[in-house]
């Protein structure tokens, strides 16, 4: 141990500081030494004993694919990975993996990826070496004031994270701004004002119905694998499930529900208070807890003024309601068509209140306890921070900047003017795999190790049933010698700032060991000595924390009565979708190629719209039409789909890339320029799901407009028994489910 | 199998499956795929891409019917008469059905495409001549042909690193479909040989099963009666054979268990349980 280090700030560096944890006083750390760190080069005619030519052996790691962090076993032959599956042991995935992390063996190989540090010259980029990047980067940010620097990055967690907080601590500076486009920050806010807790444990296993209010929880959500798991359980249990989805546009999460109803976007708060009428009024269950301002709002709302407002069939709202009431314990859930609006908070928590009217807080949503290292949880991101980055940036507050895992000039709206606001700040640099739009539009780029290669720790958000911090370890060589860690790179710049404290720290490798072996021995097992515990850390890929058991609370806050929009027009749902996602993964020809599970789709962007309303409009099915907000327009095919309210039509996410490799650039067009800067008032998250478009068709149909899968006969079965469906009496009978 | 071996035993292997097929199986591989937890998310058809070697072909060929997905999502619209798919999509996990009296392989002019010990219809690249034969008399559209030489445009460097060196890159003018994963197959039969006992229930598990977050598909060997997937057939009470057979087979009609195509008498190896709704 460096003498000049006492043992508090040991504890923040390592980031094991807070609250309840007994570290052992003993079992200090001891620093890799050169010899331990040095490479050896083995050749095959003795190869080690682990290593078969031939023979493929399966190493855990995590992915980092979305934020869900599931756990990975990932192939390796002759010291390349070859392919990835769910690791077993992780119990947010339990084995399993979804498509986008199947697709991370094409993210590693890429060949698009940047090989080597750049800097502007004379406008372009060009390439210079590691030592002249780091000389910039320590000669820019020692020039910077602590309070104009900021971190731009994703949902970032684990040790990565702790470095991250002290880089800013060291620079002196508190801005960190964390942006995903796919979040879900404003039930965050409503789970922390309601609950206590933001990130509660959801159980769909437990429910018996779930009404999910837009929800795609098997899809584009937070842990889609995790919830895909609990979902087959929530089917298969003594009485099957019964799933309610109520949104705008088929979702994937929609297309397996045993109802699925078209709600005229905006007016979810409405159903939402209307069900609580119902329940309260009707089927009189206690209000107990419910404020007086919010037990009157939902005195206004009778059945026939929620059928008028949503568009929905009001004996439809009475049934779903009555059965709500009595198959409990039920779960409802708020998604990401329902947290975008322009009052996203208020919406979802209308909809989060009908969990405490029907007692399912406890039951179906419990507390995932106390996660004993704050430091390493999950910062997980929204779009109030590119707001209020953008903010910063054209209020010139910000001199230097370090993007990281988000591509915010691909995913601000051009009402943002984040632009041209990035020509404020004088210093950006992108930590980045890939050459994305922002770091085209970067002044430094650090090229970054694929996940495959990258030491690291991540700690799901969405924990499962056991809390647990995911390790994530190299599964080969690094494919090219000049990119770097996200760890590494952060140690070197710590090093810059405070080179006492983290001098000692070859490599983020030694680090991490340091880090573990500082592990308290609650957390350790029965592992008799730190290298006994970092081993089976790598084995397994899974260190399981025990964060107690914790009650939530249930309460129900008061917010903003509904305010619903009648002026005419269409509402633009830019959908994000389990394969492209926020678009970071246009640049995988495996999940270009593979259709889009609800219109089959594809290599390209579309617009849905329900037939009824492009009949009205004179538009026909694959015309081009241009699709305009007062923000801008954007031209593009149209799909049609009965999955449509007639009020909405939906532009999915991913594509109209201007940069980001071969695969990626120039396909399709990128629905969220064109989107408008409302914002939730509570939250300031965006309200992505607002903005009103005209749609005017432009051409026709031609036959390379848009390529579908099977799309004969009007995608029906014509007859033949491939799918067939049958109702769950009979099953009830046959199978006694 | 030389051409004379193939002439001789012409009959014997145009044998019909009613009357027991033209093998001593080892192993009859099957699936049971249950469509009520199928979700349609395309975890399996990527994870086939990844183990399989597929390759992606792009936007136009992908528009000219050319795409490689050996296993794919089909999504159909039922209740066409209403405003809305108020009972959701319905998703259909499509892949080869390794047909006990498979259509694809008497028509074969050059015997690529023959039937293994393992019930599988296997494809022998070096073989096949392109007539796509086989794939014009397949009912379930599960063949795929390589109409172009797809290494530099699908793989470009340092891509082709991620191939599965256990299976090989198919080159132009050759047909491929799925084999059921053979080479996972392979390796445990392998192991089990070598340790001198049975292949064990659960042991081989396909890329697609393997993947799938809801574990809507299992796998394994009807000719192992302890194994699930005998188990599940049998719950359902669908057999082995023909048409006829199974029909008198299968005593309570309203069982979900079914094959696709059940009349045609090709006789598949998957095993579809229905998907239900709740009418509400």
């Amino acid at each position: 141990m460096s003498g000049k280090m006492n043992r508090r700030s040991f504890l923040k560096v390592m980031g094991w500081s807070g609250a309840g944890v007994a570290l052992t006083g003993c079992d200090m750390p001891t620093t890799v030494t050169l010899e331990e760190g040095k490479e050896e080069v083995v050749s095959y005619l003795m190869p080690e004993e682990y290593v078969i030519p031939g023979v493929g052996v399966w190493y855990a790691s995590t992915c980092t694919q979305c934020a869900a962090g599931c756990g990975i076993h990932g192939r390796v032959r002759e010291g390349r990975v070859l392919k990835l599956e769910g690791n077993p042991d992780a119990a947010v995935n339990n084995g399993k993996l979804c498509m986008m992390g199947q697709a991370g063996v094409q993210g590693h190989y890429n060949p698009d990826r940047i090989t080597s540090p750049m800097m502007r010259t004379g406008g372009s980029l060009t390439p210079i070496s590691w030592d002249k990047a780091l000389g910039v980067l320590e000669e820019k940010l020692g020039a910077v004031n602590g309070d104009r620097f900021a971190w731009f990055t994703g949902s970032i967690s684990g040790h990565q994270s702790v470095l991250l907080t002290n880089h800013l601590d060291a620079m002196g500076s508190t801005n960190h701004y964390a942006h995903e486009v796919v979040n879900n920050a404003v039930s965050r806010a409503v789970n922390q004002d309601m609950l206590g807790e933001a990130n509660p444990r959801l159980r769909l296993d437990k429910a018996k119905m779930i009404v999910s209010f837009g929800a795609d929880f098997m899809g584009a959500g937070q842990s889609p694998v995790q919830y895909a798991g609990q979902y087959a359980k929530f089917r298969t249990n003594k009485e099957r499930g019964l799933l309610v989805q109520i949104e705008s546009k088929m979702s994937l999460t929609g297309g397996s529900a045993d109802l699925w109803l078209a709600i005229k976007p905006g007016t979810e708060a409405v159903l939402a208070l209307g069900m609580a009428n119902l329940l309260l009024n009707k089927i009189k269950i206690s209000d107990a807890g419910i404020p007086a301002d919010v037990r009157t709002l939902i005195n206004t709302y009778d059945v026939t003024t929620v059928a008028r407002i949503t568009g929905l069939a009001g004996d439809r709202i009475q049934r779903v309601t009555q059965l709500l009431s009595e198959r409990t314990p039920s779960l409802v859930l708020a998604g990401a068509g329902v947290e975008g609006q322009a009052q996203g908070y208020a919406t979802t928590a209308a909809i989060m209140m009908l969990n405490h009217i029907l007692g399912n807080v406890g039951k179906t949503i419990e507390s995932a306890g106390d996660f004993p290292f704050p430091q390493l949880m999950a910062k997980q991101g929204g779009t109030a921070d590119l707001v209020a980055f953008a903010e910063a940036a054209k209020a010139k507050k910000l001199d230097a900047v370090i993007f990281h895992g988000s591509n915010p000039v691909y995913s601000a709206p051009k009402s943002l003017g984040l632009t041209e606001a990035l020509a404020n700040i004088g210093f950006k640099v992108a930590i980045s795999q890939f050459p994305d739009e922002t770091a085209m539009a970067a002044d430094l780029v650090l090229p970054m190790d694929s996940y495959l290669e990258d030491w690291g720790t991540q700690v799901p958000a969405d924990q499962a049933e056991t809390n647990a911090i995911h390790v994530q370890q190299p599964l080969m060589e690094k494919l090219n010698a000049e990119t770097k860690g996200l760890g590494d790179i952060l140690l070197t710049l710590l090093k810059q700032r405070k080179k006492d404290e983290y001098g000692q720290f070859e490599d983020y490798y030694a680090y991490l060991r340091n880090a573990f072996a500082a592990m308290p021995t609650s957390v350790k097992n029965d592992a008799k000595s730190n290298d006994e515990f970092w081993n089976t850390a790598l084995q397994t890929g899974v260190i399981k924390v025990d964060s107690g058991t914790k009650t939530l609370q249930s309460t129900v806050v008061s917010f903003a009565a509904p305010v619903v929009d009648d002026s005419a027009g269409l509402t633009l749902l830019p959908s994000p979708r389990l394969g492209l996602f926020d678009g970071r993964h246009a640049n995988l020809p495996w999940l270009q190629e593979a259709p889009d599970q609800i219109s089959k789709v594809v290599w390209d962007s579309w617009v849905e719209m329900h037939p009824d309303t492009a009949a009205k409009m004179g538009i026909g099915n694959l015309d081009l039409v241009e699709v305009s907000s007062a923000q801008g327009s954007v031209k593009l095919r149209v799909v049609l789909l009965k999955g449509m309210h007639a009020d909405a039509v939906a532009i999915p996410l991913g594509q109209g890339h201007e940069a980001y490799g071969r695969y990626a650039k120039g396909l399709g067009v990128n629905p969220l320029q064109i989107l408008d800067a409302t914002t939730d008032a509570k939250t300031g998250e965006l309200a992505m799901y607002s903005t009103r478009v005209t749609v005017k068709r432009i051409g026709p149909a031609d036959s390379l407009s848009i390529v579908r899968m099977g799309t004969g006969a009007g995608d029906s079965q014509v007859g033949r028994k491939l799918v067939v469906t049958v109702p769950v009496e009979q099953v009830r009978r046959t199978e006694g489910t | 199998m030389s051409l004379d071996n193939i002439l001789n035993h012409w009959s014997d292997y145009r044998k019909g499956s009613e009357d027991g097929g033209h093998h001593d199986y080892e192993h009859r591989w099957a699936m049971a795929i249950n469509l009520d937890l199928c979700i349609g998310c395309n975890a399996c058809s990527t994870a086939c891409y990844a183990e399989n070697n597929l390759a992606v072909v792009g936007k136009e060929r992908f528009e000219k019917g050319q795409a490689m997905h050996w296993m794919r999502i089909e999504r159909y619209w039922d209740q066409q008469e209403l405003e809305h798919p108020e009972q959701g999509a319905s998703f259909l996990p499509m892949m080869c059905q390794q047909c006990g009296a498979a259509t694809c392989e008497p028509v074969c002019p050059v015997a690529a495409t023959y039937h293994t010990p393992d019930g599988l219809n296997a494809q022998v690249y070096n073989r096949c001549i392109g007539s796509r034969y086989c794939s014009n008399n397949c009912p379930f559209r599960v063949r795929y042909f390589n109409f172009y030489s797809y290494y530099d445009s699908s793989w470009p460097e340092p891509m082709e690193q991620q191939l599965n060196p256990d299976i090989s890159v198919r080159d132009k003018g050759v047909m491929e479909k799925c084999t059921f994963c053979m080479q996972r197959i392979r390796s445990v039969k392998d192991k089990a040989f070598m340790e001198d006992r049975p292949v064990q229930d659960g042991e081989v598990v396909p890329a697609c099963a393997q993947s799938c977050p809801t574990s809507a598909i299992v796998f394994g060997d009807t000719m192992d009666d302890g194994s699930m997937v005998s188990k599940l057939w049998k719950k359902h009470q669908v057999e082995r054979g023909v048409y006829q057979k199974t029909k008198l087979a299968k005593k309570d009609a309203d069982l979900r268990g079914y094959r696709i195509f059940e009349e045609l008498n090709v006789d598949p190896s998957v095993m579809y349980l229905e998907r239900v709704r709740e009418d509400i």
